[in-house]
């Protein structure tokens, strides 16, 4: 099984180069760029833009561009590039690496063309709100899609299920920024009972991820859950409502499977009682598929909530994507956009192993 | 209750020398064109220790009447409308959700057609049968284990220490048959039900496995209840045959009787679509047309618009299954009945050849 | 087996055998015979579901077409707008879905036109793509080999890009604005799911006695794929098509919203939700919420229908 997962994620490999590859060839074969900011801008002249082009490296040729973002090239020769450089000590004893410290392959993401911070601070910044965010509302959502999924097979024709498929169509036909804007505009807007976005009260606590917020935090943790609590509500029952449609229509569809298999019918010929049946011997079965799904959705948890972020202003992942997008901050976009596909490939590994530890019948080697 | 009462001393009681005691059986099912009558008005008695074969083409409702005794049908869609199942003198369509687990697999067990299916992927083989045994005979993890290993010794699986560690998928379909005639057989059960128990297998495992359920019935006595679309199954296994078409018990008898002077046409002409070495040469006879379409079932006999030998009278109304003779056998045709005389002897030599056909080998 | 008992009478010759046979030669049973189109029709128009849903999208079908004719109000032009009420005004008798803040535009107006371009690029992305997919699944699955693997591979690509980050891209590259080059963009990006299930559909179908018995017939290859395999393919292509309609019309409308979309001027209902978006503090909530419902009521019916769609024409893949 380790050999089966080293192999996976060398495999890997060619695949995120490929993906980072076009990507990045995307973002800089546009047109309009990251100067394109300047173009309203009378008093900045063709020079100032070209000495910004040149102090970015925009006027090299693409591929070179992207090899140095890789990390591969640089002052010493190319493969040495590769290599991990500066020194480490091992044993007292201090030891010179011959490779480069520059680009991705080196930990090093670069900087934001907008505002000059290394990207990886950027990332850093966002993560947490992200992850607060969508890891929350993906905890409440997994658990009442799983409930109600595996009871309405349970139950099939019975009212509930009726309920669930009205509602997972309702869901899957609702768009979720929709959603988002009508919550903001009542409960916002109209009852004023919650705030319209953001992540926290700009008048009473300090912004988020700093020394001081988790200062205030560490002084007054009531307080300080209380206000991130009503900033979670609205984008937390956004996501929520959109999911669990999707959910719960899964686990039902493969608990049902499970049910309508003939070992269950050899349960219940043994005289299994029903609690049995369903919790025993259909439960375990129906988990497999549901856990290779779960799997697909961790990625979601550092990215996939940028809608809901873009419309409650949440200052995670999506946000700062969207925003990125916007002013073609392309190194800030290449960092995030390469966290999440190393995510998603990790994820799915993860999926497939958990898959060979629930299912006898799948055996890696 | 008063409505129960009242009709067990207008029916004839039980008969006490009988394990099992099907009555006016009706199962259907409701989907989305109409209710689909897969068992209409289904008789049949197996006595202690007996063995019985329920014959029929796929479709004919067999496997529901088996899965209606256990009440394994699923409702919704399906419903046990009407009828009364005696078992060991008590009525199982009125056995509470409980009593009906205390009878299934212990009184009552199961084996079915696809063995490659048929056990859960996720347990062991040895978890699987263990779990028969703790449920009904109330003994512990340890003393369940030993007993599943002795249930697989005893039909006949190799090294049963070590199989019963193994999953399924690790075993061969063969393997798998015996495993769930180990599981079905664990708790010692009264009626031993078999669902075409060798269709899904290889030919020469199918004898092995025909001759296990043959050598346990025997050594055990438990009683038999064997389905299969396979004639030349039913006259190596069993003692009586019931044939079903339609929903409906169309001829009943013992297996001599039943095989060799077919009373139904419809038993004949299964009897003549066997392959025979008289035949060689000839083109293989089949029953012409298909099973009635179940929303459109003809208003007679159901098998009247496939019969080569139904007249007016067979669309008119439904025969009932009657006693013929002094042999105490039953079928369900017109043709023998008073009305049917004249025709008879045309029917009786197309028998005669088919059984000719089969047996003169 | 046992000795048979003597019989009472002669044994038939097998002639005279079939003579009684022959004696009811009408016992046929009769079939009665449906084309798959039929059987299908029949079906569909027993899914309560999907005969609700194909009035919904029909309906909304209806609305942007004919519906800015049967309007009072013209949607290029801008009534004044009145200084007292700058957030709108609510639902009225004259504007029965109220009206928005700022330059105060009947919204049913703006619901009604953005109706159109909402539904085009909807329907067009799909069959556009649905198209591209058929052709590239046909070949990879049909022809196999390194044809396959080249274009799954670029398929692979496709799927592994967020697409909605390249569609804001690509349509920022491209200048954006325009309702057909949206429309395109999409078609791009939903043909590589459909080409997969085309390609599974074809590689089983490739093997079936039928598709032998052409070729061995020496039927062409091109005759084969879209005489024999195409029509058996088509019940999952269409399917997939319509939900993808559905899929489009939700990200056409989140694109725009975030103005990456069609020309803001324009109306989509995308554009409608995203200017509404600077009011939303204020508490008109007619503005957002009757585009919103357009949108709903559009996919829940093009939902509806694939469903029934999906169990009439293929109904061995219910659940």
């Amino acid at each position: 099984m380790i050999k089966y997962a080293v192999r996976r994620t060398l495999q890997a490999i060619p695949v995120l180069l490929g993906i980072s590859m076009i990507i990045y060839a995307i973002l800089l074969i546009a047109p309009g760029g990251p100067e394109a900011r300047f173009a309203q801008n009378p008093r900045i002249t063709a020079d100032q833009i070209a000495a910004f082009r040149h102090r970015w490296g925009l006027d090299q040729p693409i591929p070179i561009q992207y090899c140095k973002w890789l990390g591969v090239c640089g002052d010493k020769p190319f493969l040495v590039n590769a290599l991990p450089g500066g020194t480490i000590e091992l044993a007292g004893v201090r030891i010179e690496l011959p490779g480069g410290d520059n680009g991705v392959l080196h930990g090093d993401f670069g900087f934001s063309v907008v505002n000059g911070e290394p990207v990886a601070a950027i990332i850093g910044d966002r993560l947490p709100a992200t992850l607060i965010l969508a890891g929350t509302a993906w905890v409440i959502w997994v658990i009442i899609a799983f409930i109600s999924g595996v009871y309405a097979a349970v139950k099939r024709y019975s009212l509930f299920d009726s309920a669930l498929t009205v509602f997972n169509y309702v869901g899957f036909s609702f768009p979720t920024f929709w959603l988002g804007i009508m919550l903001i505009t009542v409960f916002a807007g109209s009852l004023h009972v919650l705030p319209a976005g953001g992540m926290w009260n700009a008048r009473t606590v300090p912004p988020f991820g700093t020394s001081e917020y988790w200062a205030f935090f560490g002084s007054q943790p009531l307080n300080a859950l209380a206000d991130l609590g009503t900033h979670m509500i609205l984008p937390v029952f956004t996501l929520v409502v959109v999911s669990i449609a999707y959910d719960s229509r899964f686990v039902r569809s493969s608990m049902l499977e499970a049910l309508n298999q003939d070992y269950i019918r050899t349960a219940r010929a043994k005289g299994v009682p029903e609690r049995g049946v369903v919790f025993r011997h259909a439960l375990r079965n129906a988990l497999l598929p549901v856990i290779t799904n779960l799997g697909l959705e961790i990625p979601f948890l550092f990215t996939g909530a940028f809608v809901t972020e873009t419309i409650f202003s949440w200052p995670g992942m999506g946000f700062q994507f969207i925003q990125s997008t916007a002013s073609f901050d392309y190194p800030v976009l290449m960092g995030l956009l390469s966290v999440t596909a190393v995510v998603t490939v990790f994820a799915n590994l993860a999926a497939d192993l958990t898959y060979a530890i629930v299912d006898p019948r799948v055996k890696y080697d | 209750m008063t409505g129960t009462a009242h009709l067990v001393a207008e029916a004839p009681l039980a008969r006490d020398d009988l394990l099992l005691d099907v009555r006016g059986l009706r199962t259907h099912f409701k989907v989305m064109d109409g209710t689909v009558k897969a068992v209409d008005g289904v008789d049949l008695s197996i006595a202690q220790g007996q063995t019985l074969g329920l014959v029929g083409e796929s479709g004919c409702g067999k496997s529901v009447t088996a899965l209606s005794i256990m009440r394994l049908i699923d409702i919704p869609p399906g419903k046990i409308v009407d009828g009364e199942i005696w078992f060991d003198g008590r009525d199982l369509l009125q056995l509470s959700d409980s009593e009906i687990h205390d009878v299934r697999g212990n009184d009552i067990a199961m084996i079915f057609q696809e063995p490659m299916t048929s056990l859960n992927p996720v347990f062991t083989v040895g978890e699987q049968i263990a779990e028969a045994v703790r449920l009904h005979q109330h003994v512990g993890g340890a003393e369940a284990r030993n007993r599943a290993i002795e249930s697989l010794r005893a039909v006949g699986v190799p090294a049963p220490e070590r199989r019963v560690r193994q999953y399924p998928h690790e075993l061969s379909g063969g393997m798998r048959q015996r495993v769930m005639i180990a599981m079905a057989l664990s708790c010692h059960p009264k009626l031993l039900i078999a669902d075409e128990p060798t269709t899904a297998l290889d030919v020469t495992i199918q004898a092995q496995i025909l001759e296990l359920i043959k050598e346990i019935q025997a050594r055990t006595g438990t009683a038999l209840l064997l389905i299969t679309h396979d004639l030349g199954v039913v006259a190596e296994t069993v003692q009586h045959v019931a044939v079903m078409y339609a929903g409906r018990i169309v001829e009943q008898g013992t297996a001599e009787q039943v095989l060799l002077q077919p009373k139904h046409p419809y038993t004949q002409g299964l009897l003549s679509s066997i392959p025979g070495r008289q035949r060689r040469g000839r083109e293989l006879s089949v029953i012409k047309g298909v099973v009635p379409n179940p929303f459109r079932m003809p208003p007679g006999c159901k098998f009247e618009p496939r019969c080569p030998f139904a007249w007016e009278r067979c669309r008119a109304s439904e025969p009932s299954l009657a006693a013929t003779d002094r042999d105490g056998r039953t079928v369900r045709c017109f043709l023998h009945t008073d009305e049917g005389a004249s025709r008879r002897g045309a029917y009786e030599a197309a028998a005669v050849a088919a059984v000719r056909g089969v047996v003169a080998q | 087996m046992t000795e048979i008992e003597t019989p009472r009478v002669k044994e038939l010759t097998p002639a005279e055998l079939e003579a009684i046979q022959l004696e009811r030669p009408d016992f046929e049973v009769k079939l009665e015979s449906l084309s798959q189109w039929q059987l299908a029709w029949r079906r569909f128009k027993k899914h309560r579901l999907a005969i609700v849903g194909a009035v919904l999208f029909f309906g909304m079908c209806a609305v942007a077409a004919f519906g800015p004719f049967l309007l009072p109000y013209n949607f290029y032009t801008i009534p004044t707008p009145d200084k007292f009420v700058y957030a709108g005004r609510p639902p009225s008798l004259a504007h029965p879905f109220g009206e928005t803040g700022g330059l105060q535009r009947d919204v049913l107006t703006l619901v009604v036109n953005g109706a159109r371009l909402s539904l085009l690029i909807g329907v067009g992305a799909s069959i556009v793509g649905a198209t591209i997919g058929a052709i590239v699944g046909g070949v990879a699955g049909y022809f196999g080999g390194w044809i396959d693997n080249l274009l799954m591979r670029i398929v692979d690509i496709m799927l592994s890009l967020p697409l909605l980050f390249v569609i804001l891209v690509v349509s920022k590259f491209l200048g954006g604005g325009s309702w057909y080059l949206i429309m395109f963009i999409f078609a791009i990006f939903s043909w590589p799911g459909i080409s997969r299930l085309v390609r599974s559909l074809f590689l089983s179908l490739r093997g079936e006695d039928y598709v032998d018995a052409a070729r061995a017939a020496g039927v062409g290859d091109v005759r084969i794929i879209f005489r024999h395999i195409l029509p058996n393919a088509m019940s999952p292509i269409i399917v997939a098509a319509t939900l993808s309609v559905a899929s489009v019309i939700i990200s056409e409308a989140f694109v725009s919203f975030l103005g990456f979309g069609v020309d803001v001027t324009t109306p989509t209902w995308g554009n409608v939700l995203s200017n509404s978006l600077n009011f939303i503090t204020v508490g008109n909530w007619w503005w957002p919420l009757f585009p919103g419902l357009a949108i709903v009521v559009t996919v829940l019916g093009i939902n509806f229908m694939g469903d029934g769609l999906r169990d009439a024409l293929d109904p061995r893949a219910r659940e």
